[in-house]
């Protein structure tokens, strides 16, 4: 069976000199399905199953549960601020029927736009293609609101993987995270899409009743009709013609924005501990879920693929400096207590558990290309990530959540803290030898 | 000494030099290319900058501004004072990293010299003066602006380590790459911007 397959394979492979961008891609595709067995002819190597491709994949892998809740829960947020299906299974159908129609757009563009750009680039420098957008391209969608504009997506893609992977080499040579340029490139360039209170919960747009301004569903579009006609088919209930006004008392905050202005307090008068740990809050796609987000992370541990040093290292990072924030903020608060302050009081495990710190962590900081790769650096870099991920959460109050920013910034210094450490090493060897040869 | 902290603080990572400013790129383009070169410029620059923040300081309030001892607005000299200060006091650690560190001395080349036209240095005095420093303040602003100048030189001289064995695109080899990797480090750097150390001095009360 897998012999004639490979024949088949083998068979339809395009010639590499008369059309080399076909047999770039096959080869592309080929080597995902099947592990290569090359071997190069000179010289000492280590050949090992786990090579780049299967690896990423694990990371792919990983993310899976990410994705099904994801879809499950744009649905959800999109029905719960209507007050319609409030129940976590009422409506389950609707919830992820909508949550597709949200999560594909964003996941096909995302793959077309960057491993377009990649194949292209592979191409032209007349090299195997490395594939190294499967991981970015699975985290983008995760990490992007659903109601994001197709156009703004394609446009922060392209500079990512252009500016911030093709410009220093391709696969593996990036200083920077791919995802994360992605999504700071639309933070900084078009910030009214994907941050405030409003752009959490998709497909609501602005109306007003007696002069108030308040929210409506948009209206439905031909995705939603089609899914009506299967589901009036079956005699289940459709989603009908949109232009529903969301329940009393919607405002579409997260629990970052309430923190930010009115502290814990704030938080728990909407949101429930375990609604945030389980995850049926707004937020980006993926983020939310905090139990799929630390079965992923063990995962990948078990696998070997991504550092606990890091992990451990940044939960450190953040408890650290939300104890010190913690010990900062004033012990009682007055009418005129700025903000700031009861954002600070909250206490330090509280805020791992909100936001995207664990998404971050799992996910983000542990990018082996643009880590520190010494152990030692490992431990420095992912506990300056947790400490200055904390200032720029808390302390910042243009940015609500600091991980993305603080991850960018220790990928700054990733380099220099490997070039320190590896210094540190070769100076302790050097005495070591200059001992050993005075005894 | 909480005044002292913040300004230091907003110098060196929330107003960063060169990215933040852009000042004294010159400098930092051309001598980034190895970690222990940028380390001994970028010391070099904190020297320079905390120095002669608080004599040129000095020559403002008591020699060039209309309360000093002279009784009459000199202010328009203070472009070529500044300058002078910082032209002299180059000359003296180009002296000293002569005496005690010749393969420095010789790496740094054309550009130890040079510091004298970094824009780093002159734009600190001129923000100084702009922004009504107070004396300790204006110690605080130089020696935090050179600290942060310090450190982006000798993060983007790590990179540029790192990625010298990189296959990046003939085209943007050496000074392309480096003025991408400017604008990226610009980017993780607007992390800090906004935050405002001075609302935090007042947390006791």
């Amino acid at each position: 069976m897998k012999k004639a397959l490979l024949n088949f394979f083998q068979r339809i492979e395009p010639d590499k000199k008369k059309s080399p961008f076909l047999h770039t891609l096959f080869d592309g595709f080929f080597t995902f399905a099947f592990s290569p067995n090359t071997t190069t002819a000179k010289g000492v190597h280590i050949r090992d199953g786990m090579d780049l491709k299967r690896t990423m994949v694990h990371v792919v892998l990983a993310m899976q549960l990410c994705y099904l809740f994801g879809t499950y829960n744009i649905g959800h947020q999109h029905y719960l601020a209507l007050g319609q299906y409030t129940g976590l299974l009422e409506g389950l159908h609707l919830k992820i029927a909508h949550g597709l129609i949200k999560i594909l757009p964003i996941f096909v563009v995302t793959h077309v736009v960057g491993l377009g750009i990649e194949f292209y680039y592979a191409t032209r420098k007349g090299h195997p293609i490395e594939e190294g957008f499967l991981v970015s391209g699975a985290l983008i969608p995760l990490i992007m609101p659903p109601d994001i504009p197709l156009w703004i997506l394609t446009v922060s893609i392209v500079f990512a993987v252009i500016i911030g992977k093709e410009a220093f080499g391709g696969t593996g040579m990036n200083i920077w995270n791919i995802a994360l340029l992605a999504r700071v490139f639309v933070f900084f360039a078009y910030p009214t899409y994907i941050s405030g209170d409003e752009v959490w919960v998709s497909a609501l747009e602005k109306t007003a009743v007696d002069g108030i301004p308040t929210y409506m569903s948009a209206q439905y579009g031909w995705a939603h009709g089609f899914f009506d006609w299967i589901f009036s088919g079956v005699g289940w209930s459709t989603f009908g013609d949109g232009g529903v006004l969301v329940a009393d008392g919607f405002t579409g905050a997260t629990p970052l924005s309430l923190a930010a202005s009115g502290g814990w307090e704030s938080v728990t008068s909407v949101y429930t501990e375990s609604q945030m740990w389980w995850g049926t809050i707004p937020g980006s796609i993926g983020e939310t879920s905090k139990p799929l987000i630390i079965l992923g992370a063990i995962f990948l541990i078990a696998t070997g693929v991504a550092s606990w040093r890091i992990m451990v290292s940044m939960v450190i990072g953040a408890a650290v400096m939300g104890m010190i924030l913690n010990g900062i903020a004033p012990a009682e608060f007055t009418e005129s207590t700025p903000g700031i302050f009861k954002f600070m009081a909250i206490p330090w495990y509280y805020q791992l558990s909100m936001g995207s710190f664990l998404f971050a962590m799992a996910f983000m900081a542990t990018d082996p290309v643009t880590a520190s790769s010494t152990n030692t650096g490992k431990w420095v870099y992912g506990f300056m990530i947790g400490f200055v991920g904390l200032i720029i959460r808390v302390m910042n109050p243009a940015y609500p959540e600091g991980w993305m920013l603080a991850i960018l910034f220790m990928n700054t210094f990733s380099a220099l803290i490997d070039h320190y450490v590896l210094e540190a090493n070769m100076k302790r060897r050097a005495k070591r030898t200059q001992v050993a040869v005075a005894s | 000494m909480g005044e002292f902290i913040n300004v230091f603080v907003k110098a060196a990572f929330i107003e960063n030099m060169i990215l933040a400013y852009f000042l004294g790129m010159c400098s930092y383009l051309a001598v980034s290319k190895s970690v222990q070169t940028a380390f001994g410029l970028g010391l070099a620059v904190i020297f320079v900058l905390g120095i002669t923040m608080p004599i040129n300081w000095l020559i403002f309030e008591y020699l060039l501004s209309d309360t000093g001892i002279l009784g009459m607005d000199l202010t328009f000299l203070r472009f070529l004072l500044f300058i002078a200060v910082i032209a002299s006091m180059v000359q003296l650690v180009e002296m000293i990293v002569e005496k005690y560190s010749p393969s420095l001395y010789a790496a740094l080349g054309i550009f130890l010299p040079l510091i004298t036209v970094n824009c780093a240095i002159l734009g600190g005095s001129l923000f100084m003066v702009a922004r009504d420093y107070t004396f300790s303040q204006s110690v605080a602003f130089g020696l935090g602006g050179g600290f942060g100048w310090f450190l982006a030189i000798i993060a983007i001289a790590a990179i540029r380590e790192k990625i010298r064995y990189s296959a990046i695109p003939a085209p943007l080899r050496g000074l392309g790459m480096a003025f991408i990797l400017t604008g990226l480090m610009g980017m993780a750097f607007m992390s800090l911007m906004g935050i405002d150390p001075a609302v935090f001095g007042g947390a006791g009360n």
